[in-house]
């Protein structure tokens, strides 16, 4: 009895351990299918991986999608992809022309939050570290004159590098020798950021402020990193004054979010 | 009491059934029937437990939506006051994928605080506990199983059981599929992680997974999907093996009704309950029971009560 009941139950076992094999076979095969096209499609334009991000073929499995990193983000620039983006659903990602990262968190909180790396906090730990002790070995450098906090949030998030800033000269008001007035973007935009030239501590809708450019220049005003990201310069007729893309602009698309133009005439490429 | 932990009970020779002047009832001076409904209606232990676990799932949401900072994340991973907690199941995939990628030495001493807190926690708990006092597909699925027993009932459908070791069978073939794939490919099925997500960050297309499941749930196969298939379960049921939290059992209440067995998710570990099966005079429900209280309520003998195993011979 005991006997004939425990192979019975045996058989059921297998029974049931075949099913749920085939049915992992299928799961596996539309996830190795999904893989191949997840891979190439980001990131991509107005798909920007937070700061500190990892290759992406690490990036999709390292990512357990608990969104530790969304919920810290003050300016809330993080997102989780939607269902439609395959095996990517879940993982965060920055839309810079809905809302760019514009630092205003000071210390990358996205990628400290990270419990699984996939932002990878050391990098800019040690550059935070590298910079106060190149700081502190300046001739007549001390406490009065050097903050270790402020050169670490300086170098930290300058060390950020989502992407790069691209110009489209065909549409940038300054290359067509235009300025700017009035407010870059519509009257409903529910974007925030932390204007460089305003002394602010936090962010501020950027729908509360109102520009008075003679040439097009918010790009290189409003960047959180200033003259190593983008620069003013004579175009080469020199004749206008054009914004210029430096090598040490890190992605964080704060340009692309105040570009005037109703298609963004600067946009984040990602590497 | 350490006997309990390690004795394999089920091989004992079983305890001679007690006669009817010994039974619950008879001392109570009722009819059996009157003994046996006596506790239909007590929802005591369910109400607490469904007060907890919603309250909990909404201080996920309001620590998002009102910067509350108390327990930020979602069940895939948080942070309680500023600890990490990590779903076990989920560290466990992303660990085989990284032992084969190098990627393991880049994991941050968060990750392992929170997952091996997580683990002492629940295996304090009772492992499975995480299941009915946490997890809100649980919450759910009682709903549905609620409709399903009465689709039974009115002999709509008939029920379909199948192996309770299947759970291990998916806990190993997604483990092996993240190598493969190099993904966490059950993390894309969670219905776990899914509800708590969309709690938290609003809903997604695959909120209609879940609708699937349920409605299987509904029609097909009481609790599929917590039984026979969630590997995080299957995981807790690990953990929770050596738990000193668990439901004790005491043969001298214990009127033979079997009323516990019929609202359990796991009948199998109620395997002593049956007239003539208990081969102690008191049992401890193993590392698959939840935890629920589902039976506890219901006990008309009170026989099967919350305890912390070996706390008699400490105190």
């Amino acid at each position: 009895m005991e006997k004939e009941k425990n192979s019975l139950n045996r058989r059921e076992f297998f029974k049931g351990g075949i099913a749920a094999a085939g049915t992992l076979a299928v799961v596996g095969t539309a996830t190795f299918l999904l893989d191949k096209n997840a891979a190439q499609s980001m990131p991509r334009e107005d798909f920007l991986r937070p700061p500190g991000a990892i290759s992406e073929e690490d990036f999709l499995y390292g990512c357990i999608k608990c969104g530790l990193c969304v919920q810290i983000c003050p300016v809330q620039a993080i997102k989780l992809a939607g269902a439609g983006e395959g095996l990517g659903f879940g993982t965060p990602y920055i839309a810079p022309r809905v809302q760019a990262c514009d630092f205003s968190c000071d210390a990358l909180q996205c990628v400290e939050t990270c419990p699984t790396a996939v932002l990878d906090f050391r990098p800019f730990k040690e550059e935070g570290v590298r910079a106060v002790e190149k700081a502190a070995a300046e001739p007549g450098a001390d406490l009065s004159t050097v903050n270790p906090f402020e050169v670490q949030k300086v170098a930290m998030k300058e060390a950020v590098r989502m992407g790069k800033a691209h110009v489209n000269r065909n549409t940038c008001l300054a290359h067509k020798g235009e300025g700017f007035k009035g407010n870059p973007r519509e009257d409903n935009f529910e974007g925030v950021h932390r204007s460089p030239g305003k002394n602010e501590v936090s962010a501020s809708p950027l729908r509360d402020r109102i520009f008075d450019r003679e040439v097009c220049d918010l790009c290189i005003t409003e960047c959180p990193i200033g003259e190593k990201a983008i620069i003013q310069r004579r175009s080469r007729s020199g004749k206008k004054l054009v914004p210029h893309v430096l090598d040490g602009c890190t992605g964080c698309g704060v340009c692309q979010m105040v570009c005037p133009t109703a298609e963004p005439s600067i946009v984040v490429e990602p590497f | 009491m350490a006997s309990d932990y390690f004795s394999n009970a089920k091989k004992k020779s079983p305890l001679t059934p007690k006669a009817v002047e010994q039974m619950p009832h008879s001392l109570a001076g009722l009819s059996y029937k009157e003994w046996r409904d006596s506790k239909k209606k007590n929802h005591k232990m369910r109400n607490i437990r469904w007060a907890f676990l919603l309250f909990m799932n909404l201080l996920f949401v309001a620590s998002f939506y009102l910067d509350l900072s108390v327990l930020e994340g979602s069940l895939s991973g948080s942070r309680l006051i500023g600890f990490y907690l990590m779903d076990p199941y989920n560290a466990l995939q992303l660990l085989a994928v990284s032992s084969t990628t190098g990627y393991l030495a880049m994991l941050t001493m968060n990750f392992w605080i929170g997952l091996f807190t997580i683990l002492i926690f629940w295996f304090i708990l009772g492992g499975r506990s995480f299941c009915s006092w946490m997890c809100p597909y649980h919450f759910l699925a009682e709903w549905a199983e609620k409709v399903h027993n009465y689709l039974v009932k009115k002999k709509k459908i008939k029920e379909r059981t199948y192996h309770i070791g299947l759970r291990f069978v998916f806990l190993v073939g997604f483990l092996l599929l993240a190598v493969l794939t190099k993904n966490l490919v059950f993390e894309n099925l969670n219905v776990v992680g899914i509800i708590s997500k969309a709690m938290i960050y609003g809903p997604s297309l695959l909120l209609l997974w879940v609708l699937a499941i349920i409605l299987f749930e509904v029609f097909v196969s009481r609790r599929f999907w917590c039984r026979y298939v969630c590997p995080i379960g299957a995981t807790y049921s690990m953990v929770g093996k050596l738990s000193p939290v668990a439901v004790k059992f005491e043969h001298d209440k214990c009127g033979y009704c079997l009323e516990c067995q019929k609202v359990c998710l796991v009948p199998h570990e109620l395997w002593f309950v049956k007239r003539g099966a208990a081969t102690q005079d008191v049992h401890f429900v193993g590392s698959d029971c939840t935890r629920c209280g589902l039976c506890v309520d219901v006990c008309p003998g009170n026989a099967l009560t919350y305890s912390v195993r070996g706390a008699s011979s400490l105190l």
